[in-house]
């Protein structure tokens, strides 16, 4: 058993060493993800092949995502339109 | 510029506020149905949005730069409104059928249009998806034979099965293809593969699955009902089915998931007439959010960005965030006003323990995550300021009503405790739960497993190591 890696502690030591510029990606991300997100293509298009370097999640924090608005403003905002 | 009429619901329906705990569950006024011109009205509501919606999004869709989570294609708005006209048709009422007339007529070109022949030509293994427009105006008597004969070719092509799909999607193309070729003439016998294998026919992950299993569960149940016309056969009994439907629905109720809750609440009219008492109270959350807001809003519609828009911007943004759900509620409303398929006016009691409701709360005492999350509303124990509209909802129904819903709040308990990892609680739940008698559900089924699983991680894993590891999951 002490032989077995450990992935966390890989992930660990291979974020220590910075050779990935998050910052970088995240800004990539931003400024090619609009058009993409409307494209006929896949995702997979921005690799150029099948592969995948990067993987995106979603990640839902509970209580932390959007929840509808109050909907007696809703209401209040919304009538507005129709005048 | 067209009037957006966003506020077509406008004669909000006095809900019937529970009187103090009249403990006779079998009277008639618990029995009553929910009002059916109420449930005209809605779905109304939702096909005169439709019109809308053709007329504003069905040529050039939406496009929002700033946020493109809220961009429309074209096609997705004349697939959802041709969806919604053939779920609407089979509602037997005449205000309703002159509006999919109206709004069938406006549709047809855009169904059948230069870019939906292009898609079936080009692309034939996405011929059926291209069609589904025009397939639901066929089955609404608008048929178009030259439309039909190119479709024809496309999906007798050699490529015609060259996209995978997941079980759910196979599902729908079955649908599509048997109304397509005259579902009077044809009844499908026996349980479909892709139903057994979708999560139709298997439990749900109900702690820890993703919106898209929801999602594809309750895409899943309304191919196979064919909307009550052509049903096939379910791939597992009703009652397990719509015990996985009970625990997505407290998840999606809690998360104010209205577009998601309102599909879940479908499972009760389109796999037969009951109505449980936690899918009536459903309902009724939804149609008191509905009234209050002008309709059933979803999470998409901010009115920071919607102040800061004008003229015709503003219309389209507030029906590109808004026509989707509007668009369930309708569907749902469709559906309970099929025969023998409108839920009750009151949340049935006849199932209900004294004390349930009792020994639940106690543990809503977490906010819930559509709550506020300033620090205040963090440390306070009071769950009546934590909690989202059904909380509103639940405080309006007696005693004995709230009884008939425990099992609801058990779930919304199991789902919370789960997602922030305190396992100590859902130990204390999962007791309370099956003192109260309420533990025979999937979802406390699979909580308990889950805390089986981590006693074996627990025996495994040093103190420390084992501390360290909660930290991660």
């Amino acid at each position: 058993m002490s032989s077995r890696v450990n992935h966390q502690d890989v992930v660990e030591r291979l974020l220590e060493t910075k050779a990935v510029d998050f910052a970088a990606v995240g800004k990539a991300v931003a400024e090619l993800g609009p058009s993409l997100a409307v494209a006929d293509e896949p995702w997979e298009g921005f690799c150029g092949t099948m592969r995948t370097f990067f993987h995106c999640y979603i990640i839902n924090v509970f209580g932390e995502g959007n929840t509808v608005e109050n909907v007696g403003e809703l209401r209040g905002a919304t009538r507005e339109l129709q005048s | 510029m067209s009037e957006l009429a966003i506020l077509g619901v406008e004669r909000p329906v006095a809900l019937p506020d529970s009187p103090i705990c009249p403990l006779d569950p079998h009277c008639d006024a618990r029995e009553a149905p929910w009002d059916q011109q109420d449930l005209a009205r809605r779905l109304c509501h939702a096909l005169d949005v439709a019109q809308q919606a053709v007329e504003q999004l069905a040529t050039t869709g939406f496009t929002d730069s700033d946020e493109p989570g809220n961009n429309v294609r074209p096609e997705k708005v004349i697939s959802e409104t041709a969806f919604l006209l053939f779920a609407a048709s089979t509602a037997d009422r005449e205000e309703v059928r002159i509006r999919v007339e109206k709004v069938a007529r406006l549709l047809i070109p855009h169904a059948r249009s230069e870019r939906m022949v292009l898609g079936i030509c080009l692309e034939p293994a996405l011929a059926l998806d291209f069609a589904q427009a025009h397939i639901c105006l066929g089955r609404l008597g608008y048929p178009d034979d030259t439309f039909d004969t190119l479709l024809r070719r496309s999906v007798a092509s050699q490529a015609r099965s060259g996209h995978e799909r997941v079980p759910h999607r196979r599902l729908e193309q079955e649908w599509l293809a048997r109304a397509w070729r005259d579902p009077r003439s044809h009844q499908p016998k026996g349980i479909s593969r892709a139903a057994l294998q979708s999560v139709l026919g298997r439990p749900m992950d109900l702690l820890n699955g993703h919106r898209d299993d929801v999602y594809a569960f309750t895409h899943a149940l309304m191919y196979v009902a064919d909307w009550n016309l052509k049903p096939r056969a379910l791939p597992r009994p009703r009652a397990a089915i719509l015990a996985d439907a009970e625990a997505a629905l407290a998840r999606c109720l809690d998360e104010q998931d209205y577009d998601l809750a309102a599909e879940v609440l479908l499972a009760w009219p389109l796999t037969g007439q009951s109505w449980s008492a936690a899918a009536a109270f459903g309902f009724r959350v939804l149609a008191r959010v509905e009234d209050k807001a002008g309709f059933l809003p979803a999470p998409s519609t901010r009115l920071q960005r919607l102040n800061s828009l004008e003229g015709a911007e503003r219309s389209a943004y507030l029906l590109a965030t808004a026509y989707h759900t509007i668009y369930v509620m309708g569907l749902l409303c469709a559906a309970a006003l099929q025969p023998a398929r409108t839920p009750p006016a009151q949340v049935p009691t006849g199932e209900a323990r004294c004390g349930n409701a009792a020994a639940i709360v106690p543990f809503l005492n977490q906010p819930g995550p559509s709550a506020s999350q300033s620090a205040d509303v963090r440390q306070t124990r009071e769950p009546s300021v934590q909690q989202g509209h059904w909380w509103d909802e639940f405080q309006r129904l007696n005693a004995i009503e709230r009884d008939a819903i425990a099992g609801l709040l058990l779930n919304v308990a199991l789902r919370r405790k789960t997602v922030r990892r305190d396992f100590g609680e859902l130990r204390d739940l999962l007791a309370a739960a099956h003192a109260a008698g309420l533990a025979d559900s999937p979802a406390a089924s699979q909580a308990a497993e889950l805390l089986e699983r981590l006693a074996l991680l627990g025996r495994r894993l040093a103190p420390d190591r084992f501390s360290r590891t909660r930290n991660l999951i």
